[in-house]
């Protein structure tokens, strides 16, 4: 369970991320985010995971209160939630399997991570994460070989191999075309099905957040504007969460916050 | 040509921005003139003396062939030294590479320092350095070794750095997503993508390395250096010629290796 309460980010240069967003996600519940570009979606993820420390407020996932975790501890806490990026962020010039492996650096032992052999339960660990998303047979092939939505997948992979509660996609489909786009999203629904394992998805594609998410949560200018299951979502909300000012007037009624 | 006012055919004007290219020429001419007289150079001079340098020339042909039992061990002394100082540089450079970056180094300060260090280490003439060294560790290979080896760190290392500041930071991001540490990260995500472009470097880095270490027996510091500068004073011009024909082929030969191998690397 991600709970946010209360919970305002500012950055450093005084830009407001993040502002009182209160939101509750259970374990294995499939929510897309969805917003304008800066409107605070990145800021929202990063904060789950801690790569982003956030200002006032409580941030707890799966009972640990996130704010408290220091050095070795955020490290940890960070192997159970995997993260997908736009860009895939993979490491080039590396093998497919290497780049899955990666995840498992953390817990090997010293020698192991200076020399950079894995051991063989890790490999066969890596193959059938791969397997899962159904590229094992490019396994050897370096992964700046393969297509952006062979990538993606490779990514979704890397975390897998690592068992996570959570996984944050960042844009995950930005990048790709339509039917690759969907052919990845089907893979995080398989997975958020099969494995029981929360998906927060940043996405620009609202169809797309419609066709697959549980629930929506609707953020601008660092606020949670709408938060509902998907079958709630109407045109309306959709403007609302989309149009800055003038269109703040048009659509006076509060929605409802999903509770 | 110097009117540089157009009129469009809607009536519009516009004036072309005046050239600096007569101001620029005018400022070169002044500058080459200072430059022939604070260095004395004649053209009358290279008239009446250039044709000296293709008496040395023909001096060295043919080179004496008798003379060439002497030039290995000086040969393996120089290729000893580029190698022995490109290798240990290289290795070096890394760490002070990685602490020089700003995007793997959080404190600005750090990195700072590391940079400073790496550009000083830059500015030291190599020469300079091999002399410095013969009087700590005496006439021979290991002063060369030295200097090479410095040079070899600030070249690879400052090469190097720029190459990991230039790197997307996004897989190192993704690294410490996973829970590595910066190290780890370092290890894993940086490694793999800047390890051909660093091998490149350190192989051009020896194969300039190697012109470096024929000269630096000039000051003492071992190599093919010391026995050209014997060979000179005694104005021995068919030993001269051999020498620098080994060193000619050794170099060609190794430039050709180094590129080959730098071409697999790509």
């Amino acid at each position: 369970m991600i709970k946010f309460e209360n919970v305002t980010k500012i950055y450093d240069n005084d830009h407001v991320g993040l502002k009182n967003v209160n939101l509750q996600i259970e374990q294995g519940e499939f929510v897309a985010i969805i917003g304008l570009s800066g409107a605070g979606k990145s800021t929202l993820l990063r904060c789950v995971n801690k790569m982003h420390e956030i200002t006032s407020g409580k941030l707890t996932v799966n009972e640990v209160d996130v704010t408290k975790l220091k050095g070795k501890e955020v490290r940890q806490f960070r192997s159970k939630i995997g993260m997908v990026f736009q860009s895939f962020n993979l490491i080039t010039r590396t093998s497919v399997l290497g780049n899955v492996l990666v995840t498992l650096v953390p817990s090997l032992p010293w020698w192991r991570r200076l020399l950079g052999i894995y051991p063989r339960s890790a490999k066969l660990a890596g193959l059938e994460a791969l397997d899962n998303v159904g590229i094992l047979e490019k396994a050897y092939t370096r992964v700046d070989q393969l297509s952006g939505g062979q990538q993606q997948r490779v990514a979704l992979a890397r975390t897998l191999v690592g068992d996570p509660d959570i996984i944050l996609a960042d844009e995950p489909v930005a990048a790709l075309d339509p039917v690759t786009a969907k052919v990845v999203m089907n893979d995080f629904q398989r997975i958020n099905q099969q494995l029981n394992i929360s998906i927060l998805l940043n996405i620009h594609h609202v169809d797309l957040a419609l066709a697959y998410a549980d629930r929506i949560v609707g953020i601008r200018q660092g606020e949670i504007v709408f938060d509902g299951p998907t079958a709630q979502v109407t045109p309306e909300i959709i403007d609302h969460i989309y149009h800055s000012h003038h269109v703040e007037d048009a659509v006076n009624e509060k929605v409802p916050a999903h509770v | 040509m110097f009117n540089r006012k157009f009129q469009l055919a809607s009536g519009k004007v516009v004036v072309a921005r005046p050239s600096k290219i007569p101001l620029i020429s005018l400022l070169m001419i002044v500058l080459i003139a200072i430059a022939l007289q604070v260095t004395k150079f004649s053209f009358t001079t290279l008239l009446l003396n250039g044709h000296q340098f293709f008496v040395i020339l023909r001096g060295m042909l043919p080179p004496n062939l008798k003379f060439l039992p002497r030039i290995w061990q000086p040969l393996f002394d120089t290729i000893k030294m580029s190698f022995l100082g490109s290798l240990l540089g290289a290795l070096l450079a890394v760490p002070l590479a990685l602490l020089a970056a700003n995007n793997i180094v959080r404190s600005k300060w750090i990195a700072g320092f590391f940079k400073f260090f790496l550009s000083i280490l830059r500015t030291l003439p190599t020469i300079v350095v091999a002399l410095i060294a013969t009087f700590i560790f005496g006439l021979g290979t290991m002063a060369g070794t030295i200097a090479i080896f410095m040079f070899t760190v600030s070249y690879v290392g400052k090469l190097t750095y720029e190459q990991i500041e230039a790197l997307d930071m996004g897989t190192f991001e993704a690294l410490e997503s996973l829970g590595l540490t910066r190290l780890q990260a370092f290890r894993y995500g940086v490694m793999p993508q800047i390890l051909p472009t660093y091998l490149s470097t350190t192989l051009f880095s020896f194969e300039g390395n190697l012109r470096y270490a024929a000269i630096l027996g000039y000051v003492g510091a071992g190599g093919l250096g010391i026995i050209l500068s014997e060979q000179l004073g005694w104005r021995d011009y068919a030993n001269v010629g051999m020498i620098l024909t080994v060193l000619i082929v050794t170099v060609s030969l190794i430039e050709w290796l180094s590129q080959t191998a730098r071409r697999k690397l790509q």
